[in-house]
């Protein structure tokens, strides 16, 4: 054992300076896993991503519940009702700090719950970019890996294949394929778009399996007897990881906006399911009469895309092993600042 | 480097082929070429379906039908297209074509160059302040127009970029001061972020930006600008004299004064051709043409100046002078369009609501070449922005990552230990290698940016290819969307080509390889 | 002596170019002030070189990039540093824009990414010299061309228009070189030149620094890790560790007097060419380079008469060296650009024997990939490892010498030939034919940051070979992962740390315990040490030699760094642009080589200690000069 002491002396031994010191003492004792995880938590923006995106889901499951169980809302997103305010408009108002009233969101012109509604329609829309997500990251991956480890022919092949998706705008495949499940629900819709909105995942993914190939632990994988399979997903996959789940969470943003892009334009969710798009479509006229029912499902829509991005951001940062925290240019001042006061 | 291309081309032509036959038999499936039929009463309604099953040869195989639709496409390379025919309203498909492709070009090229522009300078200077406020902000806005459906962002365009600013156009009365002194303020600290620097200097930008921006703004609605705007021979002078000091100061510095003279000198020439150039325009009736020979004029001008300052580097003057020369010349001819805003304004198609909400062109405008144009200006603003806001966000963060790349590398240190200043550190080496990478990016946001267009075109009712490709997708009209899918992806096979030849032009690395 | 005292007399009489008091630098990390280095004080003076030495994370880089303000964003420097009457510490940037590139300028470690890749390098010297000269484009032109003649790279007027990636790795150095000498600056820091270069190349750098030295009357502080550098550049060392520093003094008081243990214990490490052969090793003087330049001559004169300038330039030498030559003219006479394969006597391949490894005729390719054309790495190599042999592999990069490496483990294809693993050929096997032989090989990586999965904890790495093969598993693999972790003098707690939390030694050892876990009878070792620093790498050779003599396994020993290998091969092997050159044991490799890139390589290891590296330096200009254009 004195022999072991010795030479951790000797090699870590000296006191840690420069660059390579900092990160060795940033990064004691952790797995890569907490590493990522620590850096995450630190990420304010992400962190309030995360945060905001959980209640936004729980609320809109809870309110209008799931499948056959109830919400906690007392409308449900079909039945009309009588009109409470003028031209139904939100009835929450200030007195008493906040009431919201019975209608908080307002009510379209057959008095159906426009809270009711939106809860609904966010439900769906994350329904729809949770399939899109898991269906793209699967088949992005096996495809991206199978791309990026075999080369040659295979990938020559692959990569022609998501050629073939990216000539074309994502809205337009994604149009005529909404129109060939239309009237399907959301699972559906999901499904289909997750099948077109893959190939940017695959390419980075392949980007990523060519570059760790080069890597001496692969061979050295090989060269302790390693399958093809077992260096693929036992040894290259898990340092894909960063990549992967950034680009899914990147991706899932995307596909938000575009299954309420194509809902809009009709070749995506159809009445009588709703979604946040859908809505904005039904009521894109009312704008000037009835702004409310416009306004809510367009901003939901927003909160939900500008969460995941913030998250994925967040991941970005997180997973980037360059990514190193510089301090900005007033810390580093208030920095000087202490240094000179502990000088003298 | 030829056999590269080719061979490039040919492999996304074989994938288009491929992609077109795919999207064909889907397309059979998916579209319901009986709509109008289904709720029909019609007592003939038997021989309705027939006639229509033999309208569109709905008996043939689909595999059969698509080898006859490539074959009438294939019609194109020898001048004789046949795309087949829009079924419900029995026009051509090509006559549909012409228009709307002409229309799409225009609006995505508009876009594209604002956003490629605006995008890299605003992605910069976020790089260049990392970790600061405005790095932060610029963040948050590239995050929320990421996040933001276009759709949603037209109906609000049109709402209060339109709608609202006409009947302030109409009736210029300020009901509250405070959006214009949040806005004033928001311009400062704006500045203040993008310039940086120390405490003092900082205060120096918030006061200056702030004060003009205001000084703007009340002198635009006290001397009633909106409803008459120009931009004069004072507005010449004023732009033209800014844009040589800016261009010098990017492109040599103010240190240099032969550069700073000669981009003077430019200015002071477009000031003083400003008077006879009006007097050209008033007899002489303008076209493209002409528009295209004073351009090359103003260019040899400039380049004829830029030389005449010899000096040891006299390309280094023509550059910035033509850049010069390129800012004034928009300038008087923006000044020209803009003095037909009245008789735009206030002919009876438009009834004193100069922006457009609706279409590529207003119906019944007969004017010269300036009044159509600022027809087709007006009209092409509100899309244009809302397609811009799609892309700029990508473009931001594009630059703003890769440019934080090329500054952490070594030959920016070498750079730096040589003793350039940080705008020649950044200008000539940084910029030049955080660009290469965005050629790639081009064609990907061009055919993301055809994908918006398809959503702006049918909200803005702009007769492209995108309102075509809806309008079809609504109405089952197989032969347009095919002819759709078959252009955008033509355009897609250009778009990379060009990337490709901008990659090699950049990259030393990559000219001399292939 | 008395030259060098008189010398360090005039230096010192010099006025001191920069003084430097108390110079430190810290970074600000995780909220708190970290020291990268500190109470730095020294002086430079004109014409003098100060060689700052250390092992990475010494602070001697960052210490003296604060001289020009070129600190990280999060760094500040404090002290002071007087260049003349100018306080750099703390100058604002207008004026020290000046100073760079002006009064000091550097040369950075890696040519290739230290120039712009999309400026010719014409450009980029031009760029400095117009910054701080008032010069025309022609004027200027004219003196980066003269700047390019006297660095002495070859088509200048072509070379100009050259971008950084069309020129060679000196060549890049060469202009960086120029580009920093553009202004005649007062004070070069050269921040470790030669690390990124072959040895030979370096070699040529190290002349073209001397001889700039003389001509130049500036002060250089050269920032390295390399003792043999130092050794044959520097007046005055100062010697750091961990942002101190822990001696200084005159280079011969270093080398042969040092007072710290740190400085003794650095000396010690840094292995020495010519150390285990009796006599000197090739190059020790220019006796040895005359009688091999001859023989070179000869071989010339007899394949053309007389053709080119160059070589009746060296016939005029050689008329008056060769008489004094001992003649050692026995040697078969070889040309440079020869193919052949010497073999040294008792070396030539015999496959009837035993064997560990056989190379027979094997040509070597990387496959064609995509538009890529298949690329032939080796060709013709013969070569035989007997059982519990080590045989080292030497060559610079772009040799091959890596190539074989990854063909006897089957990862690259033998296309022509035969290659025997433990008598099994490993021709066109796949895969999973190859797994079975796997066995018998195992491989330690050059970069053991790049060779551990870094998402799994070593133990798990150690311990795969055993569970593939084995199918060991629990209690059994952790006990055996322990006694390898133990073999290789690791507490066994490693087990479940990441390859991250490692220092660089440790990882190699984790990457040795990997490839022994086996028993493997063949341990291919590519490059194992040369990412480590000297005294971490001198432990990792002394463990390897006790493994070695434990375990007894055949070893291919792949290095560029002829000093570690002729202390671990018994065989050495010599490979240029894929040929296999010459073959001896090292005794004879090191001394007496025959083929002339195996001298011109010998000739050019700069060894730690002045004295002798200056009666090789002329031995090594000799030979550089004759090998010029090979």
């Amino acid at each position: 054992m004195s022999i072991d002491n010795k030479n951790q002396d000797t090699e870590t031994g000296l006191d840690p300076v420069g660059e390579n010191a900092i990160e060795t003492k940033e990064t004691e004792g952790l797995s890569q896993g907490k590493i990522v995880f620590r850096k995450f938590i630190r990420h304010k923006g992400a962190m309030a991503g995360l945060i905001v995106l959980i209640l936004v889901t729980i609320f809109a499951y809870t309110a209008q519940g799931i499948g056959p169980i109830p919400g906690w809302w007392i409308f449900n997103h079909t039945a009309s009702g009588p009109v409470v305010n003028p031209g139904g408009a939100p009835t929450w108002t200030l007195s008493n700090f906040f009431s919201p009233g019975e209608h908080p969101f307002g009510q379209d012109e057959i008095g159906r719950d426009n809270f009711a509604r939106v809860m609904k329609g966010t439900q769906i829309s994350i329904m729809v970019m949770v399939i899109i997500g898991v269906v793209a990251l699967i088949i992005g991956t096996i495809v991206g890996a199978l791309a990026g480890y075999y080369r040659g022919w295979v990938d020559s092949v692959l990569m022609r294949i998501t050629d073939g998706f990216i000539i074309l705008p994502v809205i337009v495949v994604g149009a005529i394929l909404g129109k060939l499940v239309s009237g399907t629900g959301g699972a559906m819709l999901g499904l289909v778009l997750g099948a077109i909105l893959w190939t940017g995942l695959a390419r980075l993914v392949r980007g990523d399996f060519l570059s760790l190939r080069e890597r001496e632990f692969v061979d050295s994988a090989r060269v302790a007897g390693a399958s093809d399979f077992r260096i693929m997903f036992k040894h290259m996959l898990p340092n894909a990881m960063g990549v992967i789940i950034v680009n899914t969470t990147l991706l899932m943003s995307q596909a938000i906006v575009l299954e309420a892009s194509l809902s809009f334009l009709g070749f995506g969710i159809a009445p009588p399911d709703i979604s946040l798009g859908q809505l904005i479509s039904e009521y894109q006229t009312s704008f000037a009469t009835r702004p409310w029912l416009f306004w809510w499902p367009g901003f939901f829509i927003i909160i939900i895309a500008l969460c995941v991005n913030f998250i994925g951001d967040g991941l970005r940062d997180a997973f980037d092993p360059r990514m190193k925290t510089i301090p900005s240019w007033r810390k580093m001042k208030k920095a000087e600042r202490m240094a000179k006061k502990g000088d003298k | 480097m030829i056999k590269f291309i080719l061979r490039r081309l040919l492999s996304t032509v074989l994938v288009l082929l491929v992609v077109t036959f795919v999207l064909y038999l889907l397309l059979n499936v998916a579209l319901d070429f009986f709509w109008d039929l289904r709720s029909s009463t019609s007592p003939n309604i038997e021989a309705l379906y027939e006639s229509r099953i033999r309208l569109l040869d709905l008996e043939t195989p689909a595999i059969v039908r698509y080898f006859k639709w490539l074959a009438g496409a294939s019609g194109c390379l020898v001048g004789q297209c046949d795309l087949g025919i829009a079924w419900k309203s029995g026009q051509e498909v090509t006559y549909l074509l012409q228009g709307a492709i002409v229309n799409t070009i225009k609006l995505i090229t508009a876009s594209t160059i604002v956003a490629i522009i605006l995008g890299i300078a605003v992605g910069m200077v976020s790089a260049i302040r990392q970790y600061s406020g405005f790095d932060y902000f610029i963040t948050f806005v590239s995050f929320l127009l990421y996040s933001l459906p276009v759709f949603w962002v037209a109906v609000l365009l049109k709402q209060y970029g339109a709608i609202e600013i006409n009947n302030f156009i109409n009736d210029p009365t300020l009901t509250s001061w405070w959006p214009i002194i949040i806005a004033c303020i928001a311009m400062g600290l704006f500045w203040m972020g993008a310039l940086g620097g120390g405490k003092k200097r900082r205060i120096i930008t918030f006061l200056a930006a702030t004060l003009v921006t205001f000084g703007t703004i009340y002198y635009i609605l006290a001397s009633g600008w909106l409803q008459q705007p120009t931009i004069g021979v004072v507005g010449v002078v004023l732009i033209g004299v800014g844009a040589a000091i800016v261009m010098t100061f990017l492109s040599t510095g103010l240190k240099n004064k032969r550069v700073l003279y000669a981009s003077l000198t430019i200015a002071v020439i477009g000031a003083l051709l400003y008077m006879p150039l009006q007097y050209l325009f008033y007899y002489q009736e303008m076209n493209w043409l002409w528009m295209l020979g004073l351009f090359i004029v103003t260019i040899g001008v400039a380049i004829g100046v830029g030389l005449a300052f010899r000096g040891p580097d006299p390309w280094d003057t023509a550059r910035t002078t033509v850049f010069t020369a390129v800012i004034i010349a928009v300038t008087i001819f923006a000044d020209r369009v803009l003095q037909g805003w009245s008789e735009y304004s206030s002919s009876p198609a438009i009834n004193n609501r100069p922006i457009a909400t609706i279409g590529a062109s207003a119906p019944n405008v007969n004017g010269d070449f300036w009044i159509t144009n600022l027809d087709t200006f007006t009209h092409l603003l509100l899309p244009s922005i809302a397609l811009v806001l799609i892309s700029f966000a990508s473009y931001t963060r594009y630059t703003r990552g890769s440019m934080l790349e090329v500054m952490g590398q070594d030959y920016i240190r070498t750079a730096r230990a040589k003793g350039l200043n940080e705008r020649t550190v950044i200008m000539r080496h940084a910029l030049r290698n955080a660009l290469l990478p965005l050629a790639s990016i081009i064609p990907v946001d061009i055919i993301t940016m055809i994908g918006g267009a398809v959503i702006t075109e049918t909200i803005f009712g702009w007769n492209g290819m995108g309102k075509l490709f809806i309008d079809s997708m609504r109405q089952s009209e197989l032969d347009p969307i095919m002819a759709y899918i078959l252009i955008t992806g033509i355009l897609a096979i250009i778009a990379n080509l060009v990337a490709d030849f901008l990659y090699a032009v950049l990259d030393p690395r990559i000219r001399v390889n292939a | 002596m008395t030259a060098q005292t008189t010398a360090e007399a005039t230096a010192s009489a010099k006025s001191p170019i920069l003084d430097v008091t108390d110079l430190g630098v810290n970074f600000w990390v995780s909220d708190e002030w970290w020291m990268a280095a500190e109470g730095l004080t020294y002086t430079v003076n004109a014409g003098e070189v100060l060689a700052i030495v250390g092992e990475s994370g010494s602070g001697k880089s960052q210490s003296s990039m604060s001289l020009l303000g070129l600190l990280p964003s999060n760094g500040r420097a404090t002290g002071s540093a007087k260049l003349g009457d100018t306080e750099l510490i703390g100058l604002p940037q207008e004026r020290m824009q000046h100073i760079r590139g002006n009064d000091i300028s550097v040369i950075f470690q890696e040519p290739m990414t230290a120039l712009n890749p999309v400026y010719t390098a014409g450009f980029q010297i031009v760029e400095t010299l117009r910054v701080h000269m008032n010069m025309g484009p022609k004027e200027a032109k004219e003196r980066a061309l003269e700047l390019m003649r006297l660095v002495e790279i070859p088509d200048p007027e072509e070379r100009f228009h050259s971008f950084p990636h069309q020129l060679s790795g000196g060549q890049r150095q060469r202009i960086m070189i120029a580009q920093a000498l553009a202004c005649q600056p007062k004070l070069l820091i050269a921040d470790e030149p030669t690390t990124a270069l072959d040895v030979t190349v370096q070699a040529e750098i190290l002349k073209l620094m001397r001889e700039l030295k003389s001509k130049l009357d500036a002060g250089i502080i050269l920032i390295t890790h390399d003792m043999g550098v130092v050794a044959d550049m520097a007046d005055r060392i100062i010697v750091m560790r961990a942002g101190k520093v822990v001696e200084s003094g005159t280079a011969d008081e270093i080398f042969y007097n040092p007072q710290h243990p740190y400085t003794k214990q650095l000396l010690e490490a840094v292995p020495h060419l010519g150390t285990e052969i009796e006599g000197e090793a090739f190059g020790a003087d220019l006796g040895d380079v005359e009688v091999a330049l001859h023989d070179l001559e000869e071989a010339e004169a007899d394949e053309s008469a007389g053709d080119d300038l160059a070589a009746g330039s060296l016939a005029d030498d050689d008329a008056e060296a060769t008489p004094a030559s001992t003649g050692e003219a026995d040697h078969p006479q070889i040309e440079m650009d020869s193919t052949e394969t010497y073999y040294h006597p008792g070396s030539q391949a015999d496959f009837s024997k035993p064997s560990a490894l056989q190379l027979r005729d094997v040509a070597i390719e990387y496959p064609a990939l995509g538009r890529k054309k298949a690329f032939r790495a080796a060709h013709h190599i013969n070569l035989s490892i007997a059982p519990g042999e080590v045989v080292g592999l030497v060559g610079e990069s772009g040799s091959g010498k890596t190539t074989i490496g990854r063909a006897a483990l089957g990862l690259l294809p033998t296309v022509e030939g035969d290659m025997l693993v433990g008598g099994k050929s490993i021709k066109g096997l796949s895969n999973k034919q190859l797994r079975p032989l796997r066995k018998e090989v195992g491989i330690v990586f050059q970069d053991p940051g790049s060779s551990l999965n870094p998402r799994l904890p070593v133990g798990e790495s150690i311990g795969e070979p055993l569970y593939l093969h084995e199918g060991m598993k629990g209690p059994a693999l952790n006990k055996k992962v322990e006694e390898l972790l133990h073999a290789v003098e690791l507490p066994t707690t490693m087990r479940n740390r990441y390859p991250h939390e490692l220092s660089g030694g440790q990882r190699q050892r984790i990457g040795i315990a990997r490839a022994l876990s086996l028993r493997p009878k063949l341990l291919i070792a590519d490059e194992p040490t040369s990412a480590l620093d000297v005294s971490v790498q001198a432990k990792v050779l002394d463990l390897f030699e006790s493994l070695q003599a434990l375990y007894g396994f055949a070893c291919l020993f792949i290095s560029h760094d002829l000093a570690v290998v002729e202390r671990i091969a018994s065989r050495i092997a010599v490979m240029r642009h894929g040929y296999l050159v010459e073959i001896g044991q090292s005794s004879q490799v090191v001394a007496n080589p025959v083929h002339p890139y195996t001298q011109r390589l010998l000739s050019a290891v700069p060894v730690p200690d002045p004295k002798e590296q200056r009666k090789r330096r002329e031995a090594r200009d000799a030979v550089l000069e004759a090998t010029m254009d090979a």
